[in-house]
């Protein structure tokens, strides 16, 4: 079996490796697609709520939208073999992109929610799926930063 | 974290596999972890085993469907020891690294008297 202190190739071996494995962290194109569902789910609910008869509760859609959500990382680790739990704060290089999804997701069911009270539906859907989008495009930059954390070996806890 | 070597990662392929596994993830599956350490199924089966005897990784199995899965992780115990030893060959690295920058400069010119000569004006030109 090969020493490593006798192979200063050892650490250059390792950053290699750390890379191949990175680069499984790629997620399928259901991955992006649940998580686009998600958050259209999560930004229907203003409407929902004003529009749908008094009977019907948004609690349980948001419990949906959790359940779907824990259900999406599991099959996105079942996918690439790599499991990054739920702490994924952890990632410095994914953090930022975390927080913008939690300030973009406040921020917009806070306007939809106000554009509904005045009647401004359309104003409040075009809202809605730009919110959606923008959530998509940070949940990539998220996995780009777990990406690039896993490379580095930057996301131990 | 102190850095220090550990006699049971300093073989190359368990250095790997402990690497790998302290990059951050929580878990890495077994397939995962033998395609990016670039060892076969029973090099990996043989080598985790002896890392899970020492307490340095955790395993968990499972199946999707028929196909059983198996997951590892470090430990905390693990997680100090490859912390510990891959700080120790940080250094070992910048030591190597240091004496082969010290040895480039006390090297004399390989090249004629007049070297000088013909490489400082560019350079002073330049400036």
């Amino acid at each position: 079996m090969r020493d490593t202190a006798r192979d200063p190739a050892a650490l250059e071996l390792l950053r290699v490796q750390r890379g191949r494995l990175a680069d499984r962290m790629r997620p399928p194109w259901w991955y992006l697609t649940g998580i686009g569902v998600l958050w259209a789910l999560t930004f229907a609910c203003p409407f929902t709520s004003r529009f749908l008869p008094q009977g019907v509760r948004i609690w349980p859609i948001l419990l949906a939208a959790v359940t779907a959500a824990c259900l999406l990382q599991w099959g996105l680790a079942q996918a690439t073999g790599i499991s990054v739990g739920t702490r994924t704060l952890r990632y410095p290089s994914g953090r930022p992109a975390q927080i913008a999804m939690a300030l973009t997701g406040a921020a917009a069911l806070v306007t939809e929610t106000f554009l509904i009270d005045r009647d401004l539906i359309v104003t409040a859907i075009v809202v809605a799926a730009l919110a959606v989008v923008a959530e998509v495009a940070a949940q990539q930059a998220q996995l780009r930063g777990i990406r690039q954390d896993l490379r580095d070996g930057r996301g131990a806890a | 974290m102190t850095a220090k070597p550990d006699p049971l990662i300093h073989p190359i392929t368990r250095l790997s596999i402990c690497g790998l596994l302290a990059a951050g993830a929580d878990w890495v599956e077994f397939a995962a972890l033998r395609d990016a350490a670039g060892i076969s199924d029973s090099v990996l089966s043989k080598q985790s085993r002896v890392l899970e005897d020492a307490g340095y990784v955790q395993v968990r199995k499972g199946a999707v469907g028929r196909r059983p899965r198996t997951w590892f992780r470090l430990t905390a115990q693990g997680r100090q020891a490859v912390e510990g030893h891959l700080a120790w060959l940080a250094q070992l690295e910048e030591a190597v690294s240091a004496r082969t920058r010290d040895a480039r400069q006390a090297r004399p010119l390989t090249g004629g008297r007049d070297q000088p000569r013909r490489v400082l004006p560019p350079l002073l030109g330049s400036s």
